[in-house]
C-alpha cells in the first residue's frame, strides 16, 4: 500500500502545477521574523488562523529535527496533529521543512520559508509544494470551484456546530 | 484508500458543502434524522430538488439513508467533516491569517528588543 516516492506516479507531476507561493512584507528585520519561527513560545503566539490556537507545539529546531503541532478549533476539540522534519535551516534567511497531517492518506508537502531583508523591510515568502496536484487542489481555493471565503467561513461555523453537537 | 482517492473524497465533501441549501440540510440533520418529506417543508423546494441535493450529500458520505423502505429517513454522517475541518478556511487563508498575526507579534518582539536595548549596561539600569 505504501509506495515510495520513486514508485509513486503523482510524485512526477510538474512542480509548478502543485505549488503555491504566499508573500508578505514586514517592517521588521529578518532576524526577528526568523526568531518568531524558531521557538514554541513564539509559534504559539501567531501560528494558525484566528480562533485556532496552537495547543500542541513540540519542535527540535535544527536540520534533521522534528516538529509536531496541533491546533484547537472553536469546538474546543484538539484537531489532528501535523508535523514533519526541518530539512534545511539558514539562520535569518531560510527554513525548509516537510509537513503533513498525522492521518491516513493525508499526503505531504514541502514548505520553504524565505526571509529577504532590504532597507529595514523583510519580504517573507512561504513556498509550498504539495505532493500531488490532487492534494494541491483539495487544499487551495483552486480546488473549490464555487467556493468563496465567506462560504468557507460558514462551513467553519457549521462544522464547529456539528462537532459541538457530537454528531 | 489511495491518496488520490482520499483527495477526491475531500473534493466531493467540499463541493457538497459549497451549496447553502445543502449546508442548511446538514444543519437540520444535526438536530436529528428526517424523512425527505420533512426536509421538503422547511426549505420550500420540490421533492425532486431536495432528493438531488441529498444525492450529492450521500455521494460525499455526509448523509446516510435508512433501510426502512417506506420512509427511508436521512441521517447525518459527520465523519467526513473531520477531514474537511483539517483544512477549513483553506491553505491561503490559513497563511493570510497566520501572517497577519505574525505582523502583530513581530511588533511585540520589536518593542521588547527596544526595552532591552534601553536596559543595557551603561543605560538607565541598576542604580
Amino acid at each position: 500500500m505504501r509506495a515510495s516516492a520513486q514508485e509513486d506516479p503523482v510524485a512526477v507531476e510538474p512542480e509548478s502545477a502543485r505549488a503555491i507561493t504566499i508573500k508578505r512584507v514586514y517592517d521588521a528585520p529578518a532576524r526577528l521574523l526568523f526568531e518568531a519561527y524558531s521557538k514554541p513560545v513564539h509559534i504559539m503566539r501567531w501560528f494558525g488562523p484566528v480562533g485556532w490556537p496552537v495547543t500542541l507545539c513540540e519542535m527540535d529546531f535544527r536540520e534533521g529535527g522534528k516538529f509536531r503541532f496541533a491546533m484547537t478549533g472553536p469546538s474546543g476539540k484538539q484537531n489532528t496533529p501535523f508535523g514533519g522534519t526541518y530539512r534545511e535551516i539558514v539562520k535569518d534567511r531560510k527554513i525548509v521543512y516537510d509537513n503533513g497531517f498525522e492521518s491516513k492518506d493525508a499526503g505531504r508537502m514541502v514548505v520553504t520559508v524565505s526571509f529577504d531583508e532590504q532597507d529595514g523591510q523583510t519580504t517573507l515568502t512561504v513556498h509550498t509544494v504539495f505532493q500531488s496536484i490532487a492534494m494541491y487542489r483539495s487544499h487551495t481555493s483552486r480546488g473549490f470551484e464555487q467556493g468563496t471565503n465567506s462560504g468557507l467561513d460558514q462551513l467553519a461555523d457549521l462544522a464547529a456546530e456539528l462537532q459541538r453537537n457530537g454528531a | 484508500m489511495s491518496r488520490a482517492e482520499a483527495a477526491e473524497n475531500l473534493d466531493r465533501v467540499f463541493a457538497a458543502l459549497s451549496d447553502p441549501t445543502r449546508r442548511a440540510i446538514l444543519a437540520r440533520l444535526a438536530e436529528g434524522e428526517a424523512t425527505v418529506n420533512e426536509l421538503v417543508e422547511p426549505f420550500g423546494f420540490s421533492q425532486p430538488t431536495i432528493s438531488k441535493h441529498l444525492k450529492v450529500l450521500e455521494g460525499a458520505g455526509l448523509v446516510a439513508r435508512g433501510r426502512s423502505a417506506q420512509f427511508r429517513p436521512v441521517r447525518l454522517n459527520a465523519a467526513p467533516l473531520g477531514k474537511a475541518a483539517e483544512w477549513l478556511g483553506n491553505y491561503e487563508q490559513f497563511w493570510a491569517e497566520s501572517l497577519d498575526r505574525l505582523e502583530d507579534y513581530v511588533k511585540v518582539l520589536q518593542q521588547k528588543e527596544k526595552r532591552h536595548a534601553g536596559k543595557r549596561p551603561g543605560g538607565s539600569r541598576g542604580r
